[in-house]
C-alpha cells in the first residue's frame, strides 16, 4: 500500500510546481530525433519504396511496368513459396523451443554450482555465439559427411550403419537444426540467467518455509517471473530462426527436394536467378508479414505482464 | 575531450580508408584515357592467370582504354551481379554461360555486339554455337569455348582390381550400373555424377536429349513436355544408381569438381571435358590410369547426344560507359591474333574447345595437344554428337531437375514427372513464356 500511495503522490504536480509538458516533449523529440532519421532513412524508406516497386515488374534494365497484385498472386499461388514458409515455421518449432528449454536447463544449473565453475561454464555456452554461422555451417557439414564424418563414425562403434544426415530428406532438416540450436544458446542461456538471477532468493525462502518443493517453487514462483524473460526469447528466437540463410545455403543449397529450402534461401534464390525483381520483392513483404503475424500470435499467447514484484 | 576528437578523426579516417578499399581499387584514370571494368568468374588458377595476362596485353596494346580486372567467386557472383546493377555499377565486359545469354538479352541486360564488332570478325564461328548467342537475330556474345557437359572418366586400375576390362568403358546404362556395383567398396564409390537438383537441371540436358529426342518444354515455349514416358529411362537409371548405394549418398562434391576420381573416392566419374584439365595439372601420375568414354545412351545408338556444349562468352552490358571500347576488348581478345587464344587452350590441357574455325586449326597444329589424351576421344564420341544448351529460363531446367532428385531420393517417378510438367505449364503462365522460344 505505500509504495502505491508513493507512486501516487509522484504522479500529482506539486502544488505551486510549475508543469512543464511541452519542453519535455521538445527534449524528448530532439533526443529522438537522430535515431527516428535513421530509423526513417534506413527502415521506413525503403520498407515503402520495397511496397511500391513490388506492385511493377521490374529488372534494373527495362522499364518497370504497373502489374498490380500480380507479383503476390504469383508468389501466393506458388506452392514452393508456401512450402518454404511451412518449413520455416516447422524449422522453428524444432529450433525455438529446444533452444528455450536448454537455456532454461543450463541457467538453472549455473545459479546452484559454485562461482568458479559458474563463469566456466558461461563462457562455455557463449562460446558458439561468437562463432560465425559459416565456420558453424562447415564444422557441421564435416560432422555429418556420409563416408568418414564424424557423426558416422561414432554411430559405427554400435554397429549402425552410415546414415546421409545431409543427403536424406527425412534427416536434413532436424540436421541443420542442431547447429541453428548451438548458435543462439549461448545469448539465450546468458539472459535466461540473468532473469533467474533477478529473482529474490527470498521467494523460495519463504516458499521453503511453507513447504513447497522444488517443482512447485519452479512453476509457482521461476516460470511466472520469468514469463516476460521467456516471451523475449521465444519472440527473437522465432523471428531469427525463420530468417536463417546461412546453414542451409552453405551446407544443402536446400535440398534434397528443397527439404531444407528456408524462405530466405528460397527469396535469395529467386532473387539472384529471376530476370525480373518483383516476385522476390513480394516475397520477402509476404514473409515480411508472416513474421509479424506470427510474433503478434506468440504476444496473444504468452500475454506480457509486469512482473509479480515489479 | 581531446581524446573523444581524436577517436572521431580517426574513426572517420579509418572509415574512408575503407570506403577507399572497398571499391575497385583503382586510383583515378589517367586523363584522356576511357576506363572500363572486366568481371571474370573465377575459374582454375590457369585460366585465372590467363585473364590477368590477356588484360595486360590490352593495355599495353593501346593509349586510349583502361581496362580494369575484377575476378569474381562462381558462389558469390549473382549476388554481387544483383548488388552491382542495382547501383548502377555493373561492369562494362563480363563473363556469361550461353544459356543465359537468351535471357539476358531479352530483359535488355547486355547489348547486342553486331553493330560494334564488324561482321567479318563474326566469320568461322560454329554456327550452332553462335546460335546461342543470339536473340531476335542479333548476337549478343562473342563466343570463347565450348566444353561438353558430361563425359565418363573411370578409372583403369580400379576397373582392373574388380575385374573388369580396363579398356572396355560401359556401353549401356544397364552395363554402366552393373560395372558400378562391382566396384563399389566401402570406401570407393561405383560412380559419381550430379546429386542435388540444381547440377542435375543442367548436368542432364544432353541425356534430356537422348532419352526423349527433345527438352522437357516445347520448341516455341509454350507447353510442357516433362511427361512423355520416356524421360522415365532417365530418371530410372540415377534412381537405381543412388537407391543401390552405387553412388553416394551425399555428394563428395559438386558435379564440376573432378577431384574425387583423383583421390580414388569413386572409380568412375560423370563431369565435363573440363575434368581433365583438373586430372592432368593435379594427378599427372594417374593420367595412364584414367580412360574417358561417352555416356551410354539409352537405345544403344552412340550418334544421340548425351551432352550439350556449354561454354562461356563475353558480352558487354546495356549501360556500358563506353560499348564501344567494351566490344572492342571482346573484339581484341576473342576476334582477332589467335595467339593468345591458343595459348588459353593451352593452358587448360586442351580440356576445351573453340568454336572459331582459325583457332581450331592453331590447336590442332600444336604438338602439345597430345598431351590430353582423351581430346580426341571426346572430341569425336561426345562434342561431334553433342547439342548446344537451351536458352529458356533457368527455372524451367531447375523444374526438371527437382524431378531426377526426386527420383533419386526413391519418390515414385511418374509422379515426379507429373509435377516437374505442372510446375513448367505454371512457369509458362506466370512468365509469359509462350511463344519466346525458337
Amino acid at each position: 500500500m505505500a509504495v502505491t500511495s508513493l507512486r501516487a503522490t509522484r504522479a500529482r504536480p506539486r502544488a505551486g510546481a510549475r508543469p512543464r509538458p511541452r519542453r519535455e516533449n521538445r527534449v524528448a523529440f530532439v533526443m529522438l530525433a537522430p535515431l527516428l532519421a535513421l530509423l526513417g532513412v534506413f527502415v521506413v524508406w525503403p520498407l515503402l519504396h520495397a511496397v511500391y516497386i513490388s506492385f511493377f515488374t521490374w529488372s534494373f534494365y527495362d522499364p518497370a511496368v504497373f502489374v498490380g497484385l500480380r507479383n503476390y498472386l504469383n508468389v501466393l499461388t506458388d506452392v514452393e513459396f508456401v512450402n518454404s514458409v511451412t518449413r520455416g515455421l516447422l524449422f522453428s518449432a524444432i529450433v525455438v523451443p529446444a533452444q528455450v528449454t536448454i537455456a532454461f536447463v543450463f541457467a538453472n544449473l549455473v545459479k546452484s554450482v559454485s562461482r568458479r565453475m559458474a563463469t566456466v561454464m558461461k563462457v562455455t555456452i557463449y562460446v558458439p555465439a561468437v562463432i560465425s554461422e559459416v565456420i558453424a555451417a562447415i564444422v557441421f557439414a564435416l560432422i555429418y559427411t556420409h563416408r568418414g564424418g564424424l557423426l558416422n563414425w561414432f554411430l559405427d562403434f554400435f554397429g549402425i550403419e552410415a546414415i546421409p544426415w545431409l543427403g536424406d530428406t527425412v534427416t536434413a532438416l532436424p540436421a541443420i537444426a542442431v547447429p541453428a540450436i548451438w548458435i543462439g544458446m549461448g545469448v539465450a542461456s546468458l539472459i535466461m540467467l540473468a532473469g533467474l538471477l533477478d529473482i529474490p532468493e527470498t521467494y523460495y525462502e519463504c516458499a521453503s518455509l511453507d513447504g513447497a518443493g522444488p517443482w512447485t517453487k519452479m512453476f509457482r514462483i521461476t516460470l511466472p517471473l520469468m514469463k516476460n524473460v521467456i516471451l523475449f526469447l521465444l519472440i527473437t528466437g522465432f523471428a531469427a530462426s525463420l530468417q536463417f540463410l546461412i546453414l542451409p545455403l552453405l551446407m544443402t543449397q536446400g535440398g534434397p527436394v528443397n527439404s531444407t529450402n528456408l524462405p530466405n534461401l528460397f527469396i535469395l534464390q529467386h532473387f539472384t536467378t529471376d530476370l525480373y525483381v518483383g516476385y522476390s520483392i513480394a516475397a520477402a513483404l509476404l514473409l515480411f508479414a508472416v513474421l509479424g503475424t506470427v510474433s503478434a500470435i506468440i504476444f496473444r499467447l504468452v500475454r506480457s505482464e509486469k512482473a509479480m514484484d515489479a | 575531450m581531446r581524446t573523444p576528437l581524436i577517436r572521431l578523426v580517426a574513426a572517420v579516417a579509418g572509415a574512408t580508408v575503407l570506403a577507399a578499399g572497398c571499391g575497385s581499387g583503382a586510383g583515378p584514370s589517367a586523363p584522356g584515357k576511357s576506363e572500363i571494368t572486366l568481371w571474370q568468374q573465377k575459374f582454375t588458377d590457369q585460366e585465372d592467370a590467363w585473364y590477368k595476362k590477356a588484360v595486360a596485353a590490352f593495355n599495353r596494346s593501346q593509349d586510349k582504354v583502361v581496362l580494369k580486372h575484377v575476378i569474381v567467386p562462381a558462389d558469390t557472383w549473382d549476388q554481387k551481379m544483383r548488388s552491382a546493377q542495382a547501383a548502377g555499377k555493373a561492369p562494362d565486359v563480363y563473363t556469361v554461360n550461353y544459356s543465359k545469354v537468351p535471357g539476358f538479352a531479352r530483359t535488355g541486360v547486355i547489348q547486342a555486339l553486331d553493330p560494334l564488332i564488324p561482321a567479318d570478325k563474326w566469320a568461322g564461328l560454329q554456327e550452332p554455337v553462335l546460335a546461342s548467342v543470339e536473340h531476335d537475330g542479333k548476337k549478343y556474345g562473342y563466343p570463347m569455348l565450348v566444353e561438353p557437359s558430361a563425359v565418363l572418366f573411370y578409372r583403369k586400375d580400379l576397373f582392373a582390381q574388380a575385374g573388369l576390362d580396363p579398356e572396355r568403358p560401359p556401353a549401356t546404362w544397364q552395363e554402366l550400373i552393373d560395372y558400378g556395383r562391382k566396384l563399389t567398396t566401402k570406401d570407393v564409390a561405383g560412380v559419381v555424377t550430379a546429386a542435388n537438383q540444381i547440377d542435375l537441371a543442367w548436368s542432364t540436358w544432353g541425356l534430356q536429349w537422348n532419352a526423349a529426342g527433345h527438352l522437357p518444354i516445347s520448341d516455341d515455349w509454350s507447353a510442357p513436355r516433362a511427361a512423355d514416358p520416356a524421360y522415365k529411362q532417365l530418371l530410372q537409371v540415377y534412381q537405381t544408381l543412388y537407391q543401390q548405394g552405387i553412388m553416394p549418398k551425399q555428394p563428395l562434391a559438386p558435379y564440376a569438381d573432378a577431384n574425387p576420381l583423383g583421390q580414388g573416392k569413386t572409380a568412375m566419374m560423370v563431369c565435363g571435358s573440363w575434368a581433365a584439365s583438373v586430372l592432368l595439372q593435379d594427378y599427372p601420375k594417374l593420367v595412364g590410369q584414367i580412360g574417358a568414354a561417352a555416356l551410354p545412351s539409352f537405345d544403344g545408338d552412340a550418334t544421340k547426344p548425351t551432352a550439350t556444349l556449354g561454354g562461356w562468352t563475353l558480352v558487354v552490358d546495356a549501360k556500358s560507359r563506353d560499348a564501344r571500347a567494351s566490344a572492342g576488348f571482346v573484339s581484341w581478345l576473342l576476334a582477332e591474333d589467335t595467339t593468345l587464344l591458343v595459348e588459353f587452350f593451352k593452358n587448360t590441357k586442351f580440356s576445351k574447345y573453340s568454336p572459331r574455325a582459325a583457332v581450331a586449326e592453331a590447336i590442332a597444329k600444336d604438338p602439345a595437344a597430345a598431351e590430353n589424351p582423351w581430346a580426341k576421344t571426346i572430341e569425336e564420341r561426345v562434342v561431334r554428337y553433342a547439342k548446344a544448351e537451351p536458352a529458356y529460363d533457368w527455372a524451367v531446367s531447375l523444374a526438371f531437375g527437382k524431378a531426377v532428385e526426386k527420383a533419386l531420393q526413391g519418390k515414385d517417378i511418374d509422379e515426379a514427372l507429373r509435377a516437374a510438367d505442372a510446375e513448367i505449364k505454371e512457369l509458362i503462365a506466370k512468365n509469359d513464356l509462350a511463344g519466346q522460344g525458337s
